[in-house]
């Protein structure tokens, strides 16, 4: 007995402390507050603007918009908390904070409905530093724990040509650690930044202290002439230096034990420049088509004993120092005795920086009749930055032996997959059709259209009908008191128009021997005997009668008493027969109402 | 005032031999009439625009004739024909992008057009970059609309209840219709699967085409964002993200970065 109590004591208790949790948590009003991770970052860093929504949610969250600050939502989180009783939840909602300048910004106050109450915040001030490379000074004095440095190979270039800017990332000898190193900001003004590579660290003497330096190598493309600028790259990184508390004790054991204190430091190099200048208007080949670098060539066409209309794979290999995703084989629209289906290309870049390489061009040419006997000499031409000359390369021209053919139908040619269809012209693209053809609205896809997917329902509906209506009609078939249930109940309703027609034409005998017949039917499909069999007498011995209302079993030997005494007195008048009509209706509905 | 009573009760008379229905459907016919007309004058204006657009690139002035297919576009009308003709006058103004764009347009509304087809692969093939291109099974699901593949997945749907509608009126022939009923019910199962992997490519498999000469995905939403990797015209990209007027794209190697809106021309999946 006692268990039961202490377990009932134990459940009030617990419905208590819920409904006390409730209670408090509908109590308590809700607040709305926002925060910074931090109120100074470095040009190019992401601080991080929370707004916490404590007790309710809001119905829409304010987004802040400062000019000169980048503010992108960056998710929501929820937590739900269940202290002494008491439930707490706090919906935060996040954005990414990032400056495009330098400055003081204050993110004002925002407003929020929540929970019918509009609550605000104070404003918040961030102060984004520009991020400047360190004087020379502190590098030199060893202050600078970490810095960057950043050079460029060349200082005058052509447009187009490749070049390389080294980043130097040096480290004083006491980080313990270094890690999460990410770019903030490289702009580049006249360069597009290609591909990066990492080379092997170095300790070297920076001033009065020993720095290691990572170098990272970037390939560049000047793609406009004038002055370019390369910088300020910044950076941001984790780094791990010796604490300062823990500066006691013999230096050897101190670099076991001291765990060492983790930093997060922005990063920041100078600003580059190079004047870019345009490739020289004197001497420039007729096909040269842009390429800028140091190149060589190699070219093969194969092969070379064929009948008019085969295939020969022309491979064109350029390779050497340069921009070689951006190099295109010259124009070859006067080689008219051939048909050139478009070539397919492929770089393979033999260093980490994508500056050297070759890139191989295959195109497939048919000869177009049997006058062709060579493949042409290949010129290839392009201006190399290092002598600052254009150079034109030439390869011999390939002896084709090409034999005449009769209506021999094209071989399917599968080199490139891109190309287009192979009884096509690749030369150009097919020409313009002449006529509009049929116009329609563009519109949204019928999948998506509310109308259609409802027509869906159609046949669905039509099948349920249909299967709707073969069970009823089994379910009949299968039931003959219920097919003479309907058979009479229809029989019935005909009958009482030929009633009430009988009546009005005052025809007494037909009246009354149609009304015996249809109280024969009726009472034989209630008692389930057969009509024939029906006689005045059934209403007081058949059992389901015996229990029917007392005033429908009178009016039932009623109706059959008229009948009887109809064959003896069969003149009566219409209204008379009208009236017997009517409680013959009536007795009948109640009939219809008697369990079987 | 007799007068006026009298007015009053033809204007009555009037009124309500206007509402005869042989006159109500006069009235309709005479509306139905104009429709067709200022139909059939709307057709020859553009059949009209859509001929000068084609003089202007016999005549080798393909900028201008850009400009007048682009115009007959932006009426709200397209057609194949027109999309084509307006993707080679893009090409042969030096907008790959553009043209890419166009062919890949007159490609959703004739799948099975090879000529537009030889002219997309062509223009894809002078883009420089990496690009991102259909698969094998996106080819295969392009052969058909989206259109027409929901047309064809509804008559089976239709039949295959039609016919189990038929079963169960006439009982009698449902021995012999149940095969019918099976080859359709298999065909239904076969060309909704279709019609779901293609919608759900169309509506979120969208591809970006970078219609400007060379561009610099970002790696954030906005202009000061540092580069992530530079983009040429007529690349085609994945959309993964869109933020305000910024898209994010992905290209065939994975790098992903963010091009302003303006750069790019969105288009559904196949």
């Amino acid at each position: 007995m006692s268990r039961i109590i202490r377990h009932i004591f134990l459940i009030v208790a617990f419905l208590f402390l819920a409904a006390t949790g409730l209670i408090s948590q509908r109590a308590r009003a809700a607040t709305f507050t926002a925060s910074l991770n931090r109120d100074t970052i470095t040009l190019g860093e992401t601080a991080t603007l929370s707004l916490a929504f404590e007790g309710a949610q809001p119905k829409t969250v304010p987004t802040p918009d400062v000019p000169g600050l980048q503010i992108v939502n960056s998710g929501t989180s929820q937590n739900v908390s269940f202290i002494n009783g008491a439930m707490s939840s706090t919906v935060t909602v996040t954005f990414s904070v990032m400056a495009r300048q330098a400055g003081e910004f204050t993110i004002p106050g925002l407003s929020a409905d929540v929970n019918g109450q509009q609550l605000s915040t104070p404003p918040l001030k961030l102060t984004v530093l520009k991020a400047d490379a360190p004087p020379a000074a502190a590098i030199d004095s060893g202050n600078e724990i970490a810095f960057m440095k950043l050079s460029l190979s060349d200082k005058k270039v052509y447009v187009g040509q490749m070049l390389t800017a080294q980043l130097q990332v040096c480290l004083r000898d006491d980080v313990q650690d270094f890690g999460n190193f990410q770019f903030t900001s490289q702009p580049a003004d006249g360069f597009t930044i290609n591909k990066m590579a990492q080379g092997q660290n170095q300790r070297e003497q920076i001033g009065n202290r020993i720095y290691t330096v990572i170098p990272l190598t970037f390939a560049l493309t000047a793609i406009k002439t004038g002055t370019l600028s390369l910088g300020p790259f910044t950076a941001s990184a984790t780094l791990v230096v010796p604490s300062a508390n823990d500066q006691g004790g013999d230096p050897f054991f101190r670099q076991f034990f001291n765990q060492g204190e983790r930093k997060q430091i922005p990063l920041a190099t100078g600003t580059l420049t190079a004047q870019s200048v345009p490739l020289p208007a004197e001497n420039v080949p007729a096909n040269f088509n842009g390429a800028v670098g140091d190149y060589q060539l190699t070219a093969t066409a194969g092969p070379t004993n064929l009948t008019v209309g085969d295939p020969v794979t022309v491979r064109v290999m350029i390779s050497g120092r340069g921009d070689l995703g951006s190099v295109t084989l010259p124009d070859q629209t006067a080689l008219r005795d051939f048909k050139i289906f478009a070539p397919t290309s492929k770089v393979k870049y033999s260093d980490q920086l994508g500056m050297e390489g070759d890139k191989t061009f295959e195109e497939i040419v048919t000869p177009q009749n049997s006058d062709v006997h060579e493949w042409p000499r290949f010129s290839f031409s392009f201006f190399n930055p290092d002598d600052g000359q254009y150079h034109t390369l030439t390869e011999h021209a390939v002896p084709l032996l090409v034999k005449a053919a009769a209506a021999t139908p094209m071989p399917a040619i599968a080199a490139n997959k891109n190309s287009a269809p192979e009884n096509q012209t690749p030369q150009d693209i097919l020409p313009i059709k002449e006529n509009i053809g049929l116009l329609a609205q563009p519109s949204t896809p019928l999948v998506a259209r509310p109308v259609f997917l409802a027509a869906q329902a159609v046949p669905v509906l039509a099948f349920l009908a249909a299967l709707i209506w073969r069970k009823r009609t089994d379910n009949l078939a299968n039931n003959p008191r219920l097919r003479r249930q309907r058979a009479v109940a229809q029989l019935i309703a005909s009958g009482m128009d030929d009633l009430k027609k009988l009546a009005a034409e005052n025809k007494s005998d037909e009246f009354f021997a149609l009304l015996f017949r249809l109280l024969q039917e009726q009472l034989g499909e209630r008692l389930d005997c057969p009509a024939s069999a029906i006689t005045e007498n059934v209403i007081d011995e058949h059992a389901v009668l015996r229990d029917a209302p007392q005033p429908m079993r009178e009016a039932l030997h009623e109706l059959f008493q008229l009948c009887n005494l109809a064959r003896y007195a069969p003149v009566r008048g219409t209204s008379e027969l009208n009236s017997v009509a009517a409680q013959f209706e009536k007795v009948i509905h109640e009939l219809q109402e008697v369990k079987a | 005032m007799k007068t006026k009573v009298r007015s009053s009760e033809r204007q009555f008379a009037l009124t309500k031999r206007r509402m005869e229905p042989v006159h109500v459907v006069s009235y309709w016919i005479l509306v139905l009439l104009a429709l067709v007309f200022t139909g059939n004058v709307f057709a020859a204006d553009v059949a009209g625009d859509f001929s000068t657009a084609n003089k202007f690139y016999a005549q080798g002035k393909f900028a201008d004739a850009a400009n007048a297919y682009e115009k007959i576009l932006a009426s709200g009308t397209a057609s194949p024909n027109l999309l084509f003709n307006y993707g080679n006058a893009e090409f042969k103004s030096g907008n790959l992008g553009k043209a890419i764009t166009a062919f890949r347009r007159a490609e959703l509304l004739a799948p099975r057009d090879s000529e537009i087809r030889t002219n997309l692969n062509f223009v894809r093939n002078q883009v420089q970059g990496a690009t991102v291109r259909e698969s094998r099974w996106q080819n295969w699901l392009g052969n058909l609309s989206l259109n027409e593949r929901a047309v064809f997945a509804a008559i089976t749907f239709w039949l295959t209840f039609l016919l189990l509608a038929a079963k169960q009126l006439r009982p009698a022939r449902a021995a012999k219709l149940k095969s019918v009923t099976w080859i359709f019910a298999a065909l239904t199962i076969f060309s909704g699967t279709i019609l779901g992997v293609q919608a759900a490519n169309h509506f979120s498999r969208q591809t970006a085409v970078v219609i400007s000469a060379q561009e610099t995905a970002r790696s954030g939403p906005f202009e000061d964002a540092q580069n992530a990797f530079a983009v040429h015209d007529g690349a085609e990209l994945s959309v993964l993200d869109r933020r305000d007027d910024w898209v994010q794209v992905a290209d065939s190697s994975g790098k992903s970065g963010w091009l302003n809106k303006s750069q790019v021309e969105i288009l559904p999946g196949a």
